[in-house]
């Protein structure tokens, strides 16, 4: 078993490679990397040259190819003491046309053009666009050098940094000495209370080990997860974060900060990542902390988006295999009599139906009994909570209900069913000890898919009660071309996927000791 | 065989006696006359309930095909008439005249409700057939080479897992993106990875039948391969794939309906852009015909499609022919 479930494992890890590779060149070369600039006020507030620089300026960030400007090569020669600050200065000054240049800009084009072109850069020079004698609007004259990434090396990139390992050596110039130190008192809480921690310095987080009251309790941060960082859905953040911090207005509570400062505050100092130089000039930062460890998450009250997704998607599976199965059995038993024509008829309703259609006349119904049939997240109200759970429980129940009824039909009809009848057994006994054993090896195959996929969120469900959860995040992406969040949403869910196939394979195997999946016990 | 009667000694008379023709016994020896899909529909039409729906498709089909090219159908021909717009079909009446047009009312820019929906639904159902016409026979023809091959199915599998993971929403939206969001454009969005789910299906149930001792029995006398499949392994399959169609027709206009609301549907006025459009007359008192009546018609149009389907299905299996 094990054995096989490596190899399962590696293969679902090798699709999911493929996965992503996939999506990245659909996404990097098959779209038009003009379009992410389509919703950009900048874009048209820049013109001329400056326009240019611009857009390569972008499409470095969004992580289509890399750029070099001419004044970044001077500054890197000038680090590595090859020119002085001097040279810099007035190597930088490049003429508005190519002829125009000193003899000393020429030079230093000249090697940049080399070495850069030499690693298949492409190098751009624009000459200065005048408007009369005068410059026109960001007509500076400007040289840069690109390449666009390779697929290779772009997921070689994005599958190197996706974990990322917290050590002592991780920032530079930091105060003090560097090293972990591990603490029963954990300063946060006042260092009275006993709450272990482990504490760094010269790490990127202040508090790489450490205990609180929310789930799951103890918290590490030596390991990072990033699937991809986003540019228009949440500036700057995290896909991982996007999905899992916690939203909603700020909950205030006493904090004592490192300077022994008491402050009514959001902050969350368990969170606090080292920010170089942000004490200097922040009377803020300043009366606060001790050190650079200055930036802070927030404490929100309300859940994350995935724990709205999964809140209502959890109970949503639960209460349809409570309904779904009962159901399904009764029709099994029933069959070709009403109340199997009745649950048909229910089937027919939900497949035939755009789920669109009986989402909405669910959310009409439900308007009409009083029940919220939108969500708001400031309220304290659960019943918000009712129309997007039955919304998303009644299909799934239509679903188990005729694959339930199924299953059960064919196996009536085996021989070995005929045997236990000829045997004695009342039909009870036949349906609750033989039939429904054996009709429920493929429902429960489907048991981790449906928990796991209650993380992702359902996209309909959501928009339409604006609910805010995970659901709506890989269309919201697609819709501001954040090609980061794509990936990183893709990559979550093909790994969800592939591993709720595996686990419901386990769980198959584990409920019927017929099935073995390695060779040796055949 | 060379018999010379001549050395018997016998004249004809003697050698050929007449047999009588007797109708009775020539009726015995008969074998019923059996044609399949002679079968298959007398079994369909005997159900009354088929014919309803039957007759109730036909009336769709024709207003979705026909109605639209016997009428003008003028968007923004009331665009400038204030008063015309969002009329429940009472209003709309007494304001525009007694006509066909008006009996759902009208919409947001004073267009009539009746017209959108017809031109929309031949919209939606000319997507769905087309699509499921070349998912159907893709899907078919890769299934059957799948389920047969067995070095194509270790490759096909992993195709399968991978093309599997990649968001579907993500294929429509590059499509949508590198082309127009026209009509074909969504025909090659849902095409280019919808076939695989049929192949995969198909792949099952060849699998299923494949190793089943009439087939081995067919291939220990010498029978081909391709003849397997075409006489032994198709028959069996003729249900599976009506009844199949059947699921498949409906989740297109579904489908359709679902992408036009999350904002990358079809840039023509199809029913699930209807829907989209309309979406904030649902909650609007007085609205509520714009919006539910493309809802209410998407629903009948796959629901009778869909059990028209299911019950050809049932039909086409031919245990059901007795």
């Amino acid at each position: 078993m094990g054995k096989y479930l490596l190899r399962r494992l590696l293969h679902g890890a090798v699709s999911i490679v493929v996965v992503v590779g996939i999506v990245m060149v659909m996404i990097y070369s098959l779209l038009d990397r003009d379009q992410v600039f389509a919703a950009d006020p900048m874009y048209s507030k820049v013109g001329g040259n400056q326009k240019t620089v611009y857009c390569y300026g972008r499409w470095e960030e969004y992580g289509y190819l890399d750029f070099v400007p001419y004044a970044d090569y001077l500054a890197e020669l000038a680090k590595n003491g090859e020119i002085d600050g001097e040279t810099q200065g007035a190597a930088a000054a490049i003429g508005r046309t190519a002829d125009k240049d000193s003899e000393l800009v020429a030079g230093y084009v000249q090697k940049f053009t080399e070495h850069y072109e030499s690693q298949g850069y492409t190098v751009i020079r624009l000459n200065a666009k005048l408007n009369g004698r005068k410059l026109a609007n960001g007509g500076q004259q400007q040289l840069f050098a690109y390449k666009d990434h390779s697929l290779l090396k772009r997921m070689w990139r994005y599958f190197s940094g996706l974990l990322t390992f917290d050590n002592i050596h991780a920032v530079a110039n930091v105060e003090g000495e560097r090293g972990l130190t591990f603490t029963w008192y954990d300063p946060v809480y006042g260092g009275e209370k006993l709450s272990p921690a482990i504490i760094g310095n010269g790490t990127r987080h202040k508090y790489l080990l450490y205990l609180d009251d929310k789930f799951p309790f103890i918290h590490q941060n030596f390991v990072t997860l990033s699937l991809g960082t986003s540019y228009s859905v949440t500036r700057g953040i995290d896909v991982f974060d996007t999905m899992s911090r916690s939203q909603g207005s700020y909950v205030l509570s006493t904090v004592t900060f490192p300077t022994g400062l008491t402050e009514q505050s959001a902050d969350d100092l368990h969170t606090a990542v080292y920010q170089p130089g942000s004490r200097v000039g922040n009377i803020v930062n300043e009366a606060r902390f001790t050190d650079d460890y200055t930036n802070v998450q927030i404490i929100k009250g309300r859940p994350s988006k995935v724990g709205y997704s999964f809140t209502i998607g959890i109970i949503a599976v639960g209460l349809a295999y409570l309904l779904g199965v009962p159901l399904g059995i009764m029709m099994a038993r029933k069959k070709d009599k009403l109340f199997d024509k009745l649950g048909t008829v229910y089937i027919v309703f939900i497949i035939a139906v755009p789920s669109l259609a009986y989402i909405f006349l669910f959310k009409a119904v439900g308007g009409r009994l009083g029940l919220p049939t939108t969500f708001d997240m400031e309220s304290s109200s659960k019943l918000m909570f009712l129309l997007p759970i039955i919304s998303l429980a009644l299909p799934s129940v239509a679903n188990l209900m005729k694959w339930l009824r199924r299953y059960m039909i064919d196996q009536m009809n085996a021989d070995y069913v005929k045997f236990a009848r000829s045997g004695g057994l009342s039909e009870g006994e036949i349906f609750s000890k033989h039939v429904l054993k054996n009709a429920a090896i493929p429902i429960v195959h489907g048991i981790p898919a449906g928990v796991l996929s209650a993380l992702t969120g359902a996209i309909i469900t959501e928009r339409v009660y604006v609910v805010p959860g995970a659901g709506n995040l890989l269309t919201e992406a697609i819709n501001k071309y954040d090609n980061g969040v794509i990936v990183g949403v893709t990559l979550f869910y093909a790994v969800l996927s592939v591993v709720s196939i595996i686990l419901g394979d386990i769980l198959m195997a584990t409920v019927d000791p017929r099935i073995s999946f390695s060779t040796k016990d055949r | 065989m060379d018999f010379d009667l001549s050395s018997y000694g016998l004249t004809d008379e003697e050698l050929f006696a007449p047999v009588d023709h007797s109708g009775l016994e020539s009726e015995k020896i008969t074998a019923p006359r059996y044609s399949y899909w002679q079968s298959v529909f007398r079994v369909f039409f005997k159900n009354k309930l088929n014919i309803v729906i039957l007759v109730v498709l036909a009336i769709l089909v024709a207003f979705a095909y026909l109605y639209p090219m016997l009428t003008e159908y003028d968007r923004f021909g009331n665009l400038m008439n204030a008063e015309a717009k969002h009329l429940s079909p009472s209003a709309a009446m007494g304001q525009l005249g007694y006509n066909i047009h008006w009996v759902l009312g009208t919409g947001g820019s004073g267009q009539s409700t009746f017209d959108a929906i017809w031109n929309g639904a031949q919209i939606s159902i000319s997507l769905a057939l087309c699509c499921a016409a070349i998912n159907m026979t893709v899907g078919v023809l890769v299934g059957a080479v799948w389920g047969f091959s067995k070095r194509v199915d270790a490759v096909m599998m992993e195709v399968y897992n991978i093309i599997g993971n990649v968001p579907y929403i993500l294929f429509i939206s590059v499509m949508v993106m590198l082309f127009t969001a026209s009509f074909w454009t969504m025909v090659l969005a849902l095409t280019i990875t919808g076939w695989l789910g049929i192949a995969y299906f198909i792949r099952t149930q060849v699998v299923i039948i494949r190793d089943r001792e009439y087939n081995l029995a067919s291939k220990c006398l010498g029978t081909s391969t391709v003849k397997i499949a075409m006489k032994n392994i198709l028959p069996f399959m003729t249900s599976v794939i009506v009844t199949m169609l059947a699921t498949e027709i409906p989740s297109y206009i579904s489908y359709e309906v679902f992408l036009s609301y999350i904002g990358m549907g079809l840039s023509e006025m199809s029913l699930g852009r209807l829907i989209f459009e309309a979406e904030s007359a649902m909650v609007t008192p007085g609205w509520g015909f714009e919006f539910w009546s493309p809802v209410a018609v998407a629903s009948v149009i796959t629901v009778v499609l869909y059990v028209v389907g299911q019950n050809l299905g049932d039909a086409s299996d031919p245990r059901t022919h007795m």
